[in-house]
């Protein structure tokens, strides 16, 4: 967070000055980079947040013993969630849906477009697996009545029947229907909504936080050159190109 | 996987089937459970399964389950009787038929919590309709069990809490009371509590300060903060919040308009609704109404609206937006809104070309569209200049506005009157187009109607088209309206529709000599009619409007002044 905002403050001091690039050495930076001093609980809130949203629940638990940070959720609950998230990704969709109606029977009720996707995923599975009597039948039952209440779901719908069509699927207009991708898409939705239920953020802050960085850096090269992080995971400090 | 895998027995998706209903009375816990699960995972999210299932029977059977023992079943059944209940008013109705909701109260004094949850949750789904029975506040039993749920730790039964709240309390006795229990002070907590219980406690807010002056100064004066929170929440992230804040806000000021007095606040709620109403979904359909109450017959903030843009934003929302009825209404009554007092942003409005669109949905498939378009043209139509102009007085807006007269949906019909009235004002060469397309005819029959709203309306229209019109005109409104009609109407049992019956006669008699006459047509009834109107007369604008008729009669030849002498007054 800290690095955020001294990015921010040079730029504004830079843009005070001259228009000639200035530039910083890295000894200057890292030096106003000590200057500023970051509550280590902000940090760790940061990273429980993330730890808790994004699911892992038993690095959530070590980190809470660790060091003393407190979840904003009841750690219980993620492991239903991240049940349910697995469950998408594996293709077991029906299971998945009646492990969200367990946790909360409210989600996909109040939610049309959740509960078309994890339908439609379902329709994709029985496709995957060439079940092709079944798919129809399926599609007809559950996914046709919901297609007329929704003109985009209709069209959803028949996007999807139409793998059907092509003898070879992943070499079809549609076949990223079948991709590992369109799981993850769905899972990451009913991630969200059951997050959502139960008050709670659907994304967590570090990534944000992150887009702003890069933002800043890139607002800043425009006026100095100083040392960049180009490499987010170890965020080393890079000597300024001049 | 081969495709010999075929056809799962486990696949659920199989139609609503007696055999369920079997299980579902079964004695053994297990299969029952199965059942009960079964039908719940089908349900939920899937209106057509609801429906077939509600035909089925089903709803008594998983009812049944109830009066068991295992909280399995008790949290399975309750959560099947909820989704039945959710958004589904036919299920809802099932549900109380079964004789589930008794059952459902007891399952929020149960120890286990899981069991409390599901049936808090359900209620909920229950409170949420209109069917729902109404709640007694003012037994002090149910007081105690209101403020018991407020109190929850768990937010399921809070937000139940806050549902029964916002479903029954109507009255101002009941506000009063809820007052005075200290239910104030329990929402106010709720403000500071988790996403839902924020929206919960705002709304039931809004409920409870509703045109009730009282209640809105014992929310300010119950605790420092209390005002302070909900102006907060307006800059919440989560924009449903945002908007209940924004109502909540809105309806204090309403209430009591010494509340929030300053500029600021004003602006404030003008620029949140108006970035609220770029939601794409429920949030941004709520923010139109939520933004109509805030600047009806406010002429200080419909100034602020449009100096904010609010018409530009509008038209683009109304091209958005033409295919999603409820937005499409909310939206078309803001235009109504903004142009009813400013001329500024009814001439704004004819420069977006908005007209045409509005004309569009004088006849759109759904009734509360049309009426409100209905009502959007009136506020526009009240421009003298864009009248004199003829600008309402094309085939595009006349024709579908009188078709409109004969609509299924008497709302509209009342709305289209509203229209018509302002729009037949004064400029005889347009005249013509509406009783060319059998606009009179239908003015005239609707001013025979039962309904006296619609009488009143009706005259009001045919008034306003007598005013300065021809004699041609004139001739073709009275042998339509015929002499014994109006004389009837000049003495209905309504005042109001007096008073607009005398109004037509002053215009119809109004102007040059011959005009006069149509007072004495058929043994002059109509001038007996006036002469005992007068007498009796009921209320001001009666005599008023009756003695502007002979004013004008007088102003013709000696028979006439005399027989102005004759009436006897």
């Amino acid at each position: 967070m800290s690095l955020f905002w001294i990015v921010i403050r040079r730029l504004a001091e830079i843009e005070a000055m001259a228009t000639s690039k200035k530039v910083i050495t890295k000894e200057e930076w890292e030096k106003k980079l000590n200057d500023v001093k970051i509550r280590k609980e902000d940090m760790n809130k940061l990273v429980m947040n993330f730890l808790v949203t994004e699911g892992y629940v038993d690095a959530a638990e070590k980190f809470r013993m660790e060091s003393g940070t407190e979840p904003d959720i009841d750690l219980a609950t993620i492991t239903d969630r991240m049940a349910v998230k697995k469950a998408v990704q594996c293709g077991n969709v029906e299971d998945a849906i009646e492990k969200v109606n367990d946790l909360n029977p409210e989600i996909l009720d109040t939610n049309p477009q959740l509960f078309f996707h994890l339908q439609q995923q379902r329709l994709i599975e029985l496709i995957r697996h060439g079940k092709v009597e079944e798919a129809l039948e399926f599609a007809q039952e559950e996914l046709a009545p919901r297609g007329e209440e929704n003109q985009s779901f209709l069209e959803e719908l028949e996007r999807t029947v139409s793998l059907l069509a092509f003898e070879d699927v992943s070499n079809c207009p549609v076949g990223e229907l079948l991709d590992i991708s369109q799981r993850l898409k769905t899972a990451s939705e009913v991630n969200a909504a059951i997050l959502t239920s139960q008050s709670h953020e659907k994304d967590p802050k570090l990534p944000s936080l992150l887009k702003m960085l890069i933002w800043a850096q890139n607002q800043l090269d425009e006026k100095a050159a100083y040392p960049h992080i180009n490499d987010l995971s170890t965020a080393t400090l890079e000597d300024p190109a001049i | 996987m081969p495709a010999s895998a075929s056809i799962s027995a486990s696949s659920s998706h199989h139609r609503a089937s007696p055999d369920l209903l079997v299980r579902l009375g079964s004695t053994d816990p297990e299969v029952k459970l199965r059942a009960l699960r079964e039908v719940k995972n089908q349900i939920i999210g899937n209106r057509t399964k609801k429906l077939s299932f509600l035909k089925l029977g089903a709803v008594p059977a998983v009812a049944a389950a109830l009066d068991a023992a295992q909280s399995e079943l008790l949290v399975q059944s309750a959560a099947a009787l909820g989704s039945f209940a959710c958004g589904f008013d036919a299920g809802v109705r099932a549900v109380l038929d079964a004789g589930a909701f008794p059952n459902l109260i007891s399952l929020l004094s149960y120890p286990d919590e899981k069991v409390v949850d599901a049936g808090a949750r359900s209620l909920r789904m229950i409170y949420q309709s209109k069917l729902a029975p109404k709640y007694d506040f003012l037994q002090v039993e149910n007081m105690e069990f209101l403020l018991s749920l407020l109190s929850s730790e768990n937010e399921t039964v809070t937000g139940l809490g806050a549902s029964i709240i916002i479903h029954s309390c109507q009255t101002d006795i009941e506000q009063n009371a809820l007052c005075h229990a200290g239910v104030l002070k329990k929402l106010i907590n709720l403000l500071e509590g988790s996403l839902s219980q924020r929206d919960a406690s705002l709304e039931s807010l809004a409920t409870i300060m509703k045109d009730n002056p009282e209640a809105a100064s014992k929310f300010v004066s119950e605790s420092g903060r209390a005002l302070s929170s909900v102006i907060d929440l307006t800059k919440d992230r989560y924009p449903r919040t945002r908007m209940l804040a924004c109502r909540c806000l809105i309806v204090m000021r309403n209430t009591s308009p010494c509340h929030l007095q300053d500029i600021g606040i004003k602006t404030k709620l003008v620029y949140l609704l108006l970035e609220l109403l770029d939601d794409p979904g429920q949030v941004g359909e709520e923010a139109s109404f939520v933004f109509s109450s805030l600047i009806a017959q406010k002429e200080d903030l419909q100034k602020l609206a449009f100096k904010a843009n609010a018409l530009d934003k509008l038209h683009n929302q109304l091209l958005n937006y033409s295919s999603h009825p409820r937005r499409f209404q909310g939206i078309l009554l803001v235009l109504a809104d903004l142009c009813s007092n400013l001329e500024s942003c009814r001439s704004r409005f004819l420069s977006l070309k908005a007209l045409k669109l509005v004309a569009d949905a004088l006849t759109n498939d759904n009734a509360d569209v049309r009426a409100a378009a209905c009502i959007c043209l009136r506020s526009v139509s009240r421009s003298i200049k864009d009248l004199s102009a003829g600008h309402f007085t094309n085939e595009v807006i006349v024709i579908p506005l009188v078709r409109l007269l004969h609509d299924p949906c008497t709302s509209v019909q009342v709305a289209a009157l509203g229209a018509i009235g302002n729009i037949v004002v004064d400029f005889t060469t347009h005249k013509s187009t509406f009783v060319k397309c059998g606009g009179l005819k239908l003015l005239v029959q609707l001013s025979k109607s039962m309904d006296p709203t619609m009488r009143l309306k009706a005259l009001w229209a045919l008034k306003n088209l007598t005013f300065l019109a021809d004699n041609t005109c004139k001739e073709g409104i009275l042998s339509e309206l015929t002499t014994p009609l109006l004389s009837s109407l000049i003495c209905d049992p309504e005042a109001s529709v007096q008073v607009q019956a005398l109004a037509l006669v002053r215009n119809l008699v109004d102007g040059c000599i011959n005009s006069v006459e149509y007072a004495f047509a058929e043994n002059d009834i109509i001038l007996d009619a006036i002469g005992r109107q007068l007498q009796s007369a009921s209320k001001a604008e009666i005599g008023i409007q009756g003695m502007y008729v002979l004013s004008n009669i007088a102003s013709g030849n000696e028979f006439h002044k005399d027989a102005v002498h004759q009436v006897g007054l």
